[in-house]
């Protein structure tokens, strides 16, 4: 196979990993909480400074310089307070929503995704500009002409791990079977002794921890995070989701790839690609839309993995 | 006899392997009433649906008055005179009541868009006008619906929100009136009155014909002329009720081949 | 300012009311533009925080006491409907004197200008998310297509401003019809993400032509004028002096008045029922013989026609534009502006425009943290009261006894 269609075929795989895991958290809340929750990418982008304080810290005090464990131990702290964040989240705002029409919700979820911003960019030192991120592994090999960073293939392992894992955890576990039914009608599932509250909890930890993962990916593949870095990874996982149906989890990763593979295509093949990957990609989200009103897989049910 | 004012022929509907309606035909006249009775699911509303144009039917024809309105959309079926009210009760909630009447009137009233700004005063004394005859509409059928025409549709009680849906049915001036199971979630005394109710408008409005879906026997056996049965998807007889009664067919739509056949 | 009622009142009222109304009506109308326009002024005017926070606090305590005793807003809003004339000319008058008022303060000219283009631009916006609940994220970009397209013709063929309005005009309400036309099959969150994905689409384009300017946008575009008097200079009327935006303020004021005008006449029409009607129900209103399709892409035209307007004002008042000022975060303010102010009710929608355009822009002490105070406080706005400041009015049509 051509090198050049290698490397890019290798880029689409990379970027969908990431969008993948931002879609599944949009798709998740959706369907369980019926919830579009906008704030969503700026929370994962939470993650980022987390990791980046925390690393910080851990090298200034702790751990001795250079040590990779710092960096492992501040991921790993960032996906969990991450997740608390987004139990938190669900507890002060998104739980008072819950009867609320849909345009109201949303339109709270944007302001919410505005204070996380600013309060990231006034609570971090000088959170106004942007910061290095540093890659999570480093090196990269030559197979066949194509340039395969170990972060890249690491990118597409784990999204793959961590999707699969919460696909299968909804279909086989007990947890994921009373997920399932909270989406179906919570009120039934209240008469089967399920708490829908914790239940909307256990989601939102999920779906903020997965999308940490993605949001650090995200940083560290581009090597540099911004406080607003949220909005635009956000409205892409979100686009991503509803263009394979909100609720489906099949449909979150299919849309991923269909982005992805737009965003990847634009920017190989056109000159100035760069800066229009995003209108193709839009088009294309209107375009699914228009021929499918509900998404791709859209269905209102979050089941059938 | 006259031209048959509806013409219903081999209609038929699938959902993807379902066919939830099989080459259903009937005629139906100017002021005449007949209602459909069959088991839940036996695919009665659907054809409701297929007639004011919800749905689209996968063959079989309807014509109006001899216009062919097959897969016509909702909007000009009842621009072209055929009304209808729902199984439950499709109020437009947060409006008055008297909104809800009004609303009823769009078809036969013109104003657009370039009326409303550039001339505000006739779009206005049309309103008005349609205002007025929508209050008269609701002080006919019932006095206390016109007592209460300025507050929330929603916050009517159940008999009296199916009278606003008749009323808003009736707005547009139909030559064909769909009621939908119009007595359920009501009790004998709301039955009885409804059917009253009914009677008065067929009174005040000769010509007009109605298409009623109905489970209350108590409502069917008030209007008995003519009935036809409808068991999944399909005509069974049509026939006046008496008949109908005791048709071993219908029998046993309803109560299972073994109890009739025991 | 012009508190206008959003309750429609049926010329052919009952005749006591219609002639001009009692004494007390009077007052009560003179007594409250009057106030209101003072306490506009000192909000407008002051720097001392406290005081700006006392307004805030008056104005607020206002609106817990008539949510308390909804007989004062039914007074109020009373009057307002049987004193018409007085409230008209004495409104009007305050209105155009107030750039004299505020001793020709640029400033606080300039906060009630902008004030008045989101005023409008929330308006537009109303008739789509309040009237029809079609949830719109591509105002903005409506927005900033009026404007660049009046802002291109100008510079670039030396159009005068006022044939690039028509122009501006009919090139956003095409692609305002564009962007409806998805509308007809898609639905709620599906149909907020198309119109999100325009909204970035227009954006992006904007920012990557070059005869747009590219992210550095259009600059130099010509202030209009009017009978040979430049909208730069200031205006001079017996004596009294205002700077050159006065003149950019009695514009805002034309723009609005329109707008105002628009939105009641097609709120308390056939128009406005059908997109009552196919909000609570759209199956039902299909019903009734409203075809749905085409009100909905109506309101598309209508919001992208006023934008337009509202860009066009802006891109000549400013001098420049660039694809910034048209994100879809500015359509999510706009949406925000009629949600707080309440959905369907022309009145609250303006009230809730003017309130987060002079928040931010007084609350400077706070300089930094404006943006997040100004989002915490629509998040508690939204869980304390859903229905907005003002909500929704039901119709009167003042029929026969």
């Amino acid at each position: 196979m051509d090198p050049f269609i290698a490397q890019q075929l290798l880029n689409w795989l990379v970027l969908s990993s990431i969008y993948a895991l931002i879609a599944l958290g949009f798709s998740l809340l959706f369907g369980v909480l019926d919830v579009i929750h906008f704030s969503h990418g700026d929370i994962s982008m939470v993650a980022s400074f987390v990791a980046l304080g925390s690393m910080q810290y851990l090298l200034a005090s702790v751990l001795p310089p250079g040590s990779g464990l710092a960096l492992l131990l501040a991921c790993l702290l960032a996906i969990v307070a991450t997740g608390l964040l987004g139990i938190v989240i669900d507890w002060l705002v998104i739980r008072r929503f819950r009867h609320a029409p849909a345009m109201m919700v949303l339109v709270a979820t944007v302001a919410l995704g505005a204070v996380v911003r600013e309060l990231i960019r006034t609570l971090y030192p000088q959170g106004s500009n942007p910061k290095p991120f540093p890659a999570l592994i480093e090196g990269s090999t030559w197979i066949g002409g194509v340039v395969v960073t170990s972060l890249g293939v690491f990118i597409i392992v784990t999204a793959i791990v961590l999707v699969s894992g919460v696909a299968l955890l909804l279909r086989y576990t007990m947890l994921g079977a009373r997920i399932r039914a909270v989406a179906e009608d919570r009120d039934v599932a209240r008469l089967m002794a399920i708490r829908p509250n914790r239940i909307f909890a256990i989601t939102f930890f999920i779906a903020s921890a997965v999308g940490a993962v993605g949001a650090m990916f995200y940083a560290s593949y581009a090597g540099v995070v911004r406080f607003d870095f949220g909005v635009q990874l956000g409205l892409i996982g979100f686009s991503a989701a509803a263009i394979g149906g909100l609720g489906s989890m099949p449909g979150a990763v299919l849309g991923s790839m269909l982005i992805a593979g737009i965003e990847t295509l634009v920017q190989a093949t056109l000159a100035d690609g760069a800066s229009y990957r995003l209108v193709f990609g839009f088009v294309a989200v209107i375009l699914v839309l228009v021929l499918r009103p509900s998404g791709i897989l859209g269905k209102p049910v979050f089941v059938k993995v | 006899m006259s031209a048959p004012l509806l013409q219903v022929r081999d209609l038929t509907i699938r959902f993807g392997g379902l066919v939830a309606v099989s080459e259903v035909g009937f005629d139906l006249g100017h002021d005449e009433v007949m209602c459909i009775i069959g088991p839940n699911g036996a695919g009665k509303s659907t054809l409701f649906n297929m007639i004011s144009g919800i749905y689209r039917p996968t063959a079989g024809t309807i014509a109006l008055e001899g216009r062919d309105i097959t897969g016509m959309p909702a909007h000009r079926v009842a621009v072209a005179g055929i009304a209808r009210t729902f199984q439950s009760s499709r109020l437009f909630g947060a409006l008055t009541v008297l909104d809800n009447v009004v609303i009823g009137m769009h078809a036969r009233t013109r104003s657009g868009v370039l009326d409303a700004l550039l001339r505000p005063r006739r779009a206005r004394a049309e309103l008005r006008e349609a205002a007025d005859r929508a209050a008269d509409l609701l002080r006919s059928l019932s006095e206390d619906l016109w007592a209460r025409r300025h507050e929330q549709a929603a916050a009517l009680p159940q008999a009296d929100r199916r009278r606003l849906e008749i009323a808003r049915a009736l707005a547009s001036e139909p030559r064909l009136i769909m009621l939908d199971e119009p007595s359920s979630g009501m009790d004998d005394r709301d039955t009885d009155a409804l059917i009253s109710d009914i009677r008065a408008v067929m009174a005040g409005r000769p010509g007009l014909s109605f298409l009623i879906i109905e489970h209350d026997m108590r409502l069917v056996g008030a209007f008995p002329e003519r009935v036809m049965v409808i068991d999944h998807g399909q005509k069974l007889i049509e026939d006046d009720f008496a008949a109908v009664r005791v048709a071993p067919r219908v029998q046993e739509a309803y109560l299972g081949y073994k109890a009739v056949h025991a | 300012m012009n508190p206008e009622t959003a309750t429609p009142r049926a010329p052919g009222a009952p005749a006591a009311a219609a002639r001009g109304g009692r004494l007390p009506d009077h007052l009560i109308v003179a007594a409250i533009e009057l106030v209101g326009a003072w306490l506009l002024a000192v909000f407008l005017l002051s720097r001392t925080t406290w005081l700006i926070v006392l307004v805030l606090a008056l104005f607020g305590a206002a609106l817990v006491v008539m949510r308390l005793r909804p007989a004062i807003e039914e007074r109020i809003v009373a009057a307002f409907g049987r004193a018409r004339i007085t409230a008209l000319v004495l409104g009007g008058a305050i209105v155009l004197a107030y750039p004299f008022l505020l001793g020709g303060n640029s400033y606080a000219i300039h906060i009630l200008i902008i004030g008045q283009l989101y005023a409008v631009l929330a308006l537009a916006l109303n008739f789509q998310l309040g009237s029809a609940n079609i949830p719109n994220f591509a105002t903005g970009a409506s927005y900033g297509i009026g404007a660049y397209t009046s802002a291109l013709l100008a510079v670039t063929f030396g159009v005068s401003f006022w044939l690039t309005l028509p122009a501006a005009a009919a090139v956003a309400t095409f692609f305002g019809f564009v962007i409806g036309f998805p509308s007809m099959r898609t639905r709620d969150t599906y149909l907020a993400l198309v119109t999100i994905a325009f909204a970035v689409v227009v954006h992006q384009l904007m920012n990557n032509f070059e005869w747009t300017g590219g992210p550095n946008g259009l600059v130099g575009i010509p202030a209009p004028s009017l009978f040979g008097h430049s909208f730069n200079s200031p205006i001079e009327i017996f004596g009294y002096r205002a700077p050159g935006q006065a003149n950019f303020y009695y514009l805002a004021v034309a723009l609005m008045v329109l707008s105002i005008v628009s939105a009641r006449r097609l709120h308390d029409s056939r128009v406005g029922l059908a997109w009552n009607a196919l909000r609570e129900d759209e199956l039902a209103a299909r019903c009734q013989g409203i075809n749905v399709v085409w009100f909905k892409m109506l309101a598309f035209g209508v919001d992208a026609f006023l934008a337009a307007f509202a860009g066009t004002v802006y891109a000549f008042y400013v001098g420049y534009i660039s694809p910034d000022n048209f994100t879809f975060l500015v359509s999510v303010t706009i949406m925000t502006m009629v949600i707080v102010g309440g959905m369907d009710n022309a009145f609250g929608v303006i009230v809730g425009a003017f309130l987060l355009t002079m928040l931010p822009e007084k609350l400077r002490v706070f300089n930094d943290y404006r943006l997040l105070f100004v989002s915490a406080l629509v998040i508690l706005f939204l869980i304390l009261r859903p229905q907005g400041l003002f909500p929704q009015r039901l119709r009167v049509y003042g029929g026969r006894k």
